[in-house]
């Protein structure tokens, strides 16, 4: 747990589902349950990953387990056709709350046509310009000086606009995370740093990545406020991140906001967490669940039951299941395919390499 | 029209590209007040102000991944590594994000970069202000490389670069920013991926770029001397290279020297070399031949060691020529 300051971690909702703060909930019935219903299909959605990795039709997935309650607090903070989101490999859940169709996220996953991206990035590498969505990177941190430009640009050609990248706690260690910071420090840029800090980076604990108080204390190095909120909880994420985003478009500077979460999954479909962690800690974080959290809110509140539930879940799952045959039956990705994009105009060496291909063609 | 350097033209140009197109902006360090430290930006802050002349914090990885967030947003981001040796620290933003972003977003979002660098030797700039780092970009599927040896192509490479959709990775070589001047028409274009022919002959093709442009010339001029008739070629664009203009050439003569600043091993020439004996061997006198930057870090106290010399050059002629 990060030291959170004086004031504690922003928390809405404790563990109980028991309601904190001083205010009233931020949304009417409809929409609390709305955000109740995006985290279900977010953890159903990862069991479909889960299964077509197990099935051998997608080779790798990085789990949004225990991402969730992050993820749609912060796709609710953002602005839709005015911000723009520049997220991470891990962040399926949050573009599947954000808009992005169920049908481009599978198609990325099994590389079909139906991909934006053409089946040319690792799966969860998902890209939705059509929301402003920006293109993930597999090095850690590496998307953070773009979030940083796209934010000077945009304060430069559309005042009001700001920009939300998310990132994972390893990526606080790298230069580009410095150095990303430090320009929108020092242009005082309209964009949000939101850390997911699920407490690993692969096997190494956040103890090995920083000695830091936390990682929104860095924040005060670069210049701007750096909060943390509880990332088990929704309508605490969807605050924090909110906040700083209304401070971005109006004009006041970037922030660095930490969600305090935990990642139950292994990094990647090919990890073994038990490695490296015990069955028993991650149980700990998990009794805590973002899910289970709100569920329980919901139903202390009596704006939820096991009926609507089951109504919920098999609305969902249909709509995930008929996203991946969409994706399945928009078709493979061409061999000679490869070839585009890489210009804008073929260039004769690969106008060559490509009939080449053509020998393993016949 | 009076006559300018390569850092005139290239400055020149770039003042008209911020004037004829407001997306346009520059980014980098030192590029604002300062103007540059060779003046490639001077006074260009004090008349667009810095929202569009911009001085970045030293952090060439920043640099080069701010520009593409801004050309994700519209803008068309001239960014400038002070010197290429220190593109380094930038080449992971380079790599994977700058050169990728076409391909992996199968065109929704692309990257009109033009990332400008001084490079190569000559200078008594020691290790870290001598290099010439073109083998890395071209290495780089999605970068475009044009090297300069004149200021008119300078300029022209400059004004096709800007308006390319893709990055493009500008190498200049700043033993010739000063070097000479010339008349430069203004708005003039240089066709990327098309070489100069610099000087028509018959018996030996001299094929370079950059740097080593003023030696291969003098070789040229001491060959006809001794009777060698050398026709010389000015790649002017490394990736994607002109190979047409090279074989044409060859064919002709029959004999192939290449000369370059840049270390010999996987390097621009010995790619060209193998090119050539693929596609012409039985059109071939003798073997091509390289001449170029040994293999070593970039000596500071041997600088004028290093490069391509005349006489090396002519030593290769020689070789052909005998084989």
């Amino acid at each position: 747990m990060p030291d959170p300051g004086p004031d504690g971690p922003i928390r809405l909702i404790d563990a109980r589902g028991a309601w904190l703060a001083p205010d009233g909930p931020p949304h009417s019935d409809d929409v609390l349950r709305e955000l109740l219903v995006q985290m279900l299909a977010i953890r159903q959605m990862d069991e479909r990953f889960q299964n077509l990795v197990r099935t051998g039709r997608v080779s790798i997935m990085t789990s949004a387990a225990g991402h969730e309650a992050a993820h749609v607090g912060m796709a609710r903070a953002l602005e839709r056709g005015r911000d723009w989101l520049f997220p991470y490999y891990r962040d399926q859940g949050l573009l599947l709350a954000y808009g992005v169709p169920a049908r481009e996220i599978f198609g990325q996953m099994l590389a079909t046509r139906a991909d934006p991206g053409l089946g040319r990035q690792t799966p969860t590498h998902i890209v939705a310009k059509h929301l402003r969505v920006f293109s993930m990177t597999s090095p850690v941190g590496s998307h953070l000086p773009a979030a940083a430009g796209a934010a000077i640009g945009l304060a430069r050609r559309e005042p009001g606009a700001a920009v939300l990248a998310s990132f994972g706690d390893g990526a606080t260690a790298t230069g580009d995370f410095h150095g990303a910071l430090t320009l929108a420090g020092v242009e005082r840029a309209p964009v949000v740093f939101v850390c997911e800090n699920n407490q690993y980076a692969i096997s190494v604990p956040l103890s090995r990545q920083s000695a830091s108080v936390s990682i929104a204390a860095k924040a005060a190095a670069y210049g701007m406020p750096g909060v943390v909120a509880d990332g088990f909880d929704v309508l605490a994420v969807e605050r924090a991140v909110g906040e700083a985003l209304a401070r971005a478009r109006a004009g006041q500077g970037p922030s660095l906001v930490e969600l305090d979460l935990y990642r139950y999954a292994p990094h990647s479909s090919s990890d073994d967490d038990m490695r490296y962690r015990t069955s028993e800690a991650v149980a700990a974080r998990r009794a805590e669940d973002p899910v289970d959290r709100f569920r329980r809110y919901l139903e202390g509140r009596a704006l939820w039951d096991d009926a609507r539930e089951r109504a919920a879940l098999a609305s969902t799952g249909a709509a995930l299941d008929a996203a991946i045959a969409e994706a399945d039956a928009a078709g493979p990705v061409a061999p000679e395919a490869m070839f585009d994009d890489v210009f804008a105009e073929l260039p004769w060496h690969l106008v060559e390499q490509r009939r080449r291909l053509s020998y393993d063609l016949d | 029209m009076t006559p300018i350097t390569m850092v005139q033209a290239i400055a020149r140009t770039i003042d008209r590209a911020l004037e004829a197109d407001d997306a346009v902006v520059v980014l980098g360090e030192d590029v604002g007040a300062r103007g540059g430290v060779f003046l490639a930006t001077d006074g260009l802050q004090a008349k667009y102000g810095p929202a569009r002349v911009m001085d970045t914090p030293l952090n060439e990885g920043t640099i080069l991944g701010a520009a593409v967030g801004m050309a994700a947003v519209g803008l068309r981001p001239i960014a400038e590594i002070q010197f290429a040796d220190y593109i380094f620290p930038g080449m992971d933003q380079l790599v994977s994000q700058v050169a990728t972003l076409r391909y992996r977003t199968a065109g929704a979002f692309t990257a009109p970069l033009v990332i400008r660098m001084p490079s190569g030797g000559g200078v008594r700039g020691g290790l870290w202000h001598s290099q010439s780092p073109e083998a890395h970009f071209v290495q780089t599927p999605g970068l475009t490389v044009v090297i300069p040896s004149t200021p008119t192509d300078a300029a022209g490479l400059l004004q096709s670069a800007i308006a390319l959709d893709d990055p493009v990775v500008m190498l200049e070589p700043k033993r010739l920013y000063r070097a000479v001047k010339e008349e430069v028409p203004e708005g003039h274009t240089v066709p990327i991926g098309r070489a100069a022919l610099r000087r028509e002959g018959a018996d030996l093709s001299l094929v370079s770029y950059g740097t080593s442009m003023p030696e291969v010339l003098r070789a040229a001029d001491e060959l006809a001397a001794v009777g060698v008739s050398a026709e010389v070629l000015d790649l002017r664009t490394v990736m994607p290279w002109d190979r047409d203009a090279v074989l044409t050439s060859v064919v002709k003569t029959g004999r192939l020297v290449l000369v370059a600043d840049a270390p010999g091993q996987a390097s621009v020439v010995s790619e060209i070399a193998a090119t050539v004996c693929e596609l012409a061997l039985d059109q071939l006198l003798a073997p091509p031949i390289r001449v170029s930057g040994y293999d070593i870090p970039y000596p500071y106290a041997q600088d004028r060691f290093y490069l391509p010399s005349v006489t090396r050059i002519l030593y290769a002629a020689k070789q052909a020529m005998d084989y």
